[in-house]
């Protein structure tokens, strides 16, 4: 007789199924951002409508949608980027530890420290790497060499640079190649060890080799930080997220694992724009 | 035709032709700055000429030749001339006879017609002097306390004289100077204790001891430098003009006897040489027209300096307020507009604006306040070095806020995003990336306030430039830069030689000299700058992909 | 049709593509039900030549399989269909491998046909041609409801199994008694039998084909769910 159903074992080696999580009812463990009914304006153009949901943590989550959808607003609300932006008020709340980010009190450094960013272009400072590296640790006040030196390894490390860039450290990090520039500004948010790294289109400037190794590399760091991924590669989105929100002019469509979404969407205009329709 | 139209190359032929033109204007104003400047340094030849008149009589002229020209026979018709009817042209010569203690002219005209016989004898000798310009003549004794000498004595002693001299030179400025300038430093501290009434018996006492000092040493150095004047006055030459005069010339006066016809190539071109180093670290003679011009490259310098120093923080830090930190509104694009339109104001506004506003405001008030003792002669409430910076740092501040705002608008703004989203601060990403990265066109802005600021003589001459200055602005004296005081300018001297000398005849080839030299200065100052910016630039180079 | 929504893709290439793999669908299936439909008739008539024609048109079927087969595996590498289309490029590839096993099914069915039966044997066939016609309704219905992508009429369908299932048993009953009534009709009998379990065979395949219908607009793999579940689905 056979011991074990075969449905048991069905579900034991499907590493998809056991991370599913319930998105709507996650344990206040889990969450890494829980985005409550925000509302975002350009001046009196609504560019976020009443955006719920919560973000797991230590999982890779993707926004995607077409351009102008709000995707990458939503992102740069989470370490408030949109500050900068002339006339973007905001209303609603992102709950970060479960403390508003958009109170009043919140130092907004301390804020991107802990939220930190990697954005569409490769930039990394004209400086060397390794004081690209350190920048932030730099910023936060952080002087002794030893330490530096420490967490300049350990973050090129993690962001699998290490081995392409330890003879040159005090090279000029612009003579890198576009794929290694973007992983040494990965390297440098991961630096300040934040707990959630925002990604705005980080290999749209990159060729194919070079996006697979930042796949890979974002698939290594969920196990240290919240990943939330903005992207129009649909397919990068299907490869590297375990869930993914559907945005379309300022709503949140659908959000759900990424695995159902791909394959099951449940609403139309997720259908529509995955499958490549008229909308 | 038509096709040739087509093709475009009559664009690329007309725009060559633009950069040919510009090109060819800009070689041809500096290889005529070049050659008549660095002529004026290279020995010329000495000639004698003897000439007959048209009663019959008999003259000698000596001197160099400085200019020829060729006048129509026509125009000289009133002469009565006895000329081959063929010629059409005769020659008229301009020869610097110097010796202008014997004639009212030291230069003259002479026809080609008059001239019977023009030679270059070799003993002939230019003596460079002291004052009253070269003297052109033979030498016929030298006269050593009163005994005359062999004349190959001539260099031993001239060393001996110039050793002397150097002595002087040296008393004079540095401890008679210092003296001086302690001793007026005194009686205006005294004067201060005066008007605020503090001034003690035991201070005035303390004060008078250190006067009498002061003089004590004042007297030994001046017997000393009695005695030296006394050393190099022991000795003269005495020389024949070219009208049979015997002339007297102290040693004291002479600066360089040379045999110009004795000379060979190489020994003129070492002159030549020894004559432009001469030109750049001396001090200037006979009102201008003759010596070096070395007070005024270095106020030229001194001032461009102090300018950039002031203007370049200036200017940056109103390009970072207006770019990033005002608001994008109405009022900012007006001020904007109106920096710009700053750059196009005449500078001569700016230096009656000078004049009025720092002079006589801001310098008068800081003469009431801090400088009461010395008044009613004004300390900073007159033209000095200071104003002149500070208003040609106003003059070009909206060059370096342009120039410095245009660089910044141009960093990508993922360079601040990248900055800011690591946790740093507005003004740590200003300091620590936008600024390194903006370098470049902040160099770019301030190499062009330096070529403009070096440029400028009008506002200048309203607020402190003068034809000759006492002293350097930077001396050996406590605080050591004198920023009330008055200085000289090349293109101020310029302008001085040659249109307000005595003689500009003479004065005409320093003119072009000085503005080789003001050219070459302008050119270094914006070499170096442009050099610093362009390592900036590799170092900052944008991300290009 | 409706269901599909081929034709609104941005990409024009990517419809043509998709509609040219569902028409030789389409084409299979109906000649997959031709097949059948010629197979009983050559049975229920004797008819040799119908029966030599069924066995020798198989192939088509074959290459039906290859080329739709071969398309789609060309889609997955160039378009990477997601959702929708990737369900419906899955469900073809599934309906393909079971049409063509229906055309084997059919094969076997025409093979009986080249058997002889003494006219008392007549009456095993006419119980075999009842159950034929049922399979060959259930295998048309299904094909209606994969043009359609009819997931109503798919979960209603579906049912039809499990009638054929019982008619299938009824007819083993039956076909046991001749057995042992008559041992020396056994080959024949057994032929009958063989043929039997081919349309039961193909009664299942049909029962996939609902079920490709019911993942493609459900988006649920159906294949191990009970009745009442997939019953539930329609409410849904």
């Amino acid at each position: 007789m056979i011991s074990i159903s075969p449905r048991a074992l069905a579900t034991g080696s499907d590493p998809s199924l056991a991370s599913k999580l319930d998105l709507n009812n996650l344990a206040p463990e889990q969450v890494a951002l829980d985005i409550n009914k925000l509302n975002l304006y350009y001046g009196k153009k609504q560019a976020l409508n009443n955006i719920t949901m919560s973000i797991p943590k230590g999982q890779v989550t993707a926004f995607i949608g077409p351009s102008g959808c709000g995707k990458s607003t939503l992102l740069r609300c989470i370490n408030r980027m949109n500050d900068l932006v002339d006339d973007c008020h905001i209303s609603g709340e992102i709950n970060l530890h479960g403390n508003n980010i958009y109170n009043k009190h919140v130092d907004v450094a301390e804020l991107r420290r802990k939220v930190g960013m990697v954005f569409q272009r490769p930039n990394p400072f004209p400086k060397t790497i390794y004081e690209n590296v350190v920048y932030g640790l730099r910023i936060m006040g952080e002087n002794n060499r030893r330490r530096l030196d420490d967490a300049a390894e350990k973050s090129l490390r993690s962001a699998a640079l290490w081995n392409e860039v330890k003879d040159r450290l005090h090279e000029s990090a612009l003579g890198l190649s576009g794929g290694q520039q973007q992983r040494l500004v990965i390297a440098r948010a991961i630096a300040i060890q934040p707990e959630v790294l925002l990604l705005d289109e980080p290999t749209s400037a990159l060729d194919p080799i070079s996006t697979l190794t930042i796949e890979e590399l974002i698939n290594d760091l969920k196990k240290q930080f919240t990943v939330v991924i903005v992207t129009h590669n649909m397919q990068q989105a299907a490869r590297v997220s375990d869930q993914t929100a559907f945005m379309y002019m300022g709503d949140l469509i659908e959000y759900s694992d990424t695995n159902t979404l791909f394959t099951t969407p449940q609403k139309k205009k997720t259908e529509d724009y995955i499958t490549g329709r008229y909308g | 035709m038509n096709k040739w139209f087509k093709s475009g190359s009559p664009w690329i032929w007309l725009s060559a032709g633009g950069v040919s033109i510009s090109l060819i204007s800009v070689l041809g104003l500096l290889w005529l700055i070049a050659s008549r400047g660095l002529s004026y340094f290279w020995p010329s030849e000495l000639y004698q000429f003897d000439l007959i008149d048209k009663h019959g009589a008999k003259s000698v002229v000596i001197g160099e030749i400085y200019n020829r020209e060729e006048i129509p026979v026509s125009q000289l018709a009133h002469l009565n001339l006895v000329l081959d009817p063929e010629q059409e042209v005769l020659e008229r010569l301009l020869i610097k006879t110097g010796n202008r203690e014997l004639v009212s002219l030291d230069f003259r005209w002479l026809l080609s017609h008059y001239i019977q016989k023009t030679q270059t004898p070799k003993d002939l000798v230019s003596v460079e002097r002291r004052t009253n310009g070269n003297f052109y003549g033979y030498i016929e004794s030298v006269v050593v306390d009163g005994n005359e000498v062999d004349s190959n004595q001539l260099d031993k002693l001239l060393t001996r004289v110039d050793n002397f001299q150097d002595k002087i030179d040296e008393l004079q400025k540095s401890d008679i100077g210092a003296i001086n300038y302690q001793l007026e430093r005194l009686r205006l501290k005294t004067r201060k204790y005066k008007f605020q009434d503090k001034l003690t018996a035991e201070l005035k006492a303390q004060i008078d001891s250190e006067v009498a000092t002061l003089n004590q040493s004042y007297i030994i150095l001046e017997q000393e430098l009695m005695g030296y004047r006394q050393a190099i006055s022991r000795d003269h030459i005495v020389m024949r003009a070219m009208d049979g005069q015997l002339v007297t010339i102290n040693f004291e006066y002479i600066l360089k006897v040379t045999f110009n016809n004795q000379l060979s190539i190489v020994e003129k071109t070492a002159m030549f040489f020894s004559q432009i180093g001469y030109f750049l670290i001396e001090d200037p003679r006979e009102a201008n027209t003759e010596g070096g011009v070395f007070p005024a490259i270095f106020g030229t310098v001194l001032m461009v300096l102090l300018m950039t120093v002031i203007v370049s923080p200036l200017g940056v830090v109103a390009a970072i307020y207006l770019h990033e930190y005002a608001g994008k509104n109405a009022f900012t694009k007006l001020l904007r507009i109106s920096v710009i339109n700053l750059a196009g104001v005449p500078s001569i506004v700016y230096g009656v604006f000078g004049l009025g506003f720092f002079v006589y405001m801001v310098g008068g008030s800081l003469d009431q306040l801090f400088y009461s003792e010395n008044l009613p002669s004004p300390t900073f409430g007159t033209p000095g070095v200071l104003w002149s910076s500070l208003t040609l740092a106003i003059l070009t501040l909206p060059v370096v806020i342009v120039s410095t705002e245009e660089g910044l608008s141009r960093i990508p703004s993922e360079m601040r995003f990248g900055s800011l989203a690591l946790g740093a601060t507005k003004a740590e990403t200003l300091w620590r990336i936008i600024l390194p990265i903006a370098s470049p066109a902040i160099m770019t802005g301030i190499i062009l306030a330096i070529a403009r600021a070096a440029g400028e003589v009008a506002p200048l001459m309203l607020v402190g430039v003068v034809k000759m200055a006492p002293n350097l602005p930077l001396d050996g004296n406590f605080p050591y830069l004198h920023l009330d005081r008055k200085f000289m300018h090349l293109g101020f001297h310029i302008y001085d030689v040659g249109f307000q000398s005595p003689n500009v005849e003479a004065a005409r080839p320093l003119v072009f000299a000085t503005a080789l030299l003001l050219v070459t200065i302008i050119v270094t100052l914006n070499m170096t700058a442009v050099s610093i910016r362009n390592r900036l630039r590799e170092k900052y180079k944008m991300l290009e992909h | 049709m409706d269901n599909l929504q081929i034709g609104r893709h941005i990409s024009g290439q990517f419809n043509e593509d998709l509609e040219r793999v569902i028409n030789n669908v389409m084409h299979m299936g109906g000649l997959v039900e031709k097949q059948l439909s010629d197979a009983l008739a050559s049975v229920e008539q004797g008819n040799i030549d119908l029966a030599k024609q069924v066995l020798s048109n198989d192939y088509q079927v074959n290459n039906y399989e290859v080329r739709i087969d071969n398309e789609c595996t060309r889609i997955i590498a160039k378009r990477q269909p997601a959702a929708g289309d990737l369900r419906l490029i899955m469900a073809i590839v599934k309906t393909i491998s079971d049409l063509e096993r229906i055309g084997d099914e059919a094969q076997k069915i025409a093979k009986v046909a080249l058997e002889s039966f003494s006219s008392s044997q007549q009456d095993l066939l006419v119980n075999l041609d009842n159950l034929g016609r049922r399979v060959l309704e259930f295998l048309q219905l299904s094909l209606d409801a994969f043009t359609r992508m009819d997931c109503d009429a798919a979960i209603k369908i579906h049912q039809m199994d499990e009638k054929i299932n019982r008619e299938y048993e009824a007819l083993m009953r039956q076909l046991m008694t001749y057995m042992m009534e008559d041992p020396r009709s056994i080959p024949q009998v057994m032929t009958v039998i063989w043929s039997a379990r081919a349309l039961e065979r193909i009664g299942d395949r049909c029962q996939n084909l609902c079920e490709y219908i019911i993942y493609f607009v459900k988006g649920k793999v159906v294949s191990h769910s009970t009745a009442e579940d997939i019953k539930n689905l329609e409410a849904k």
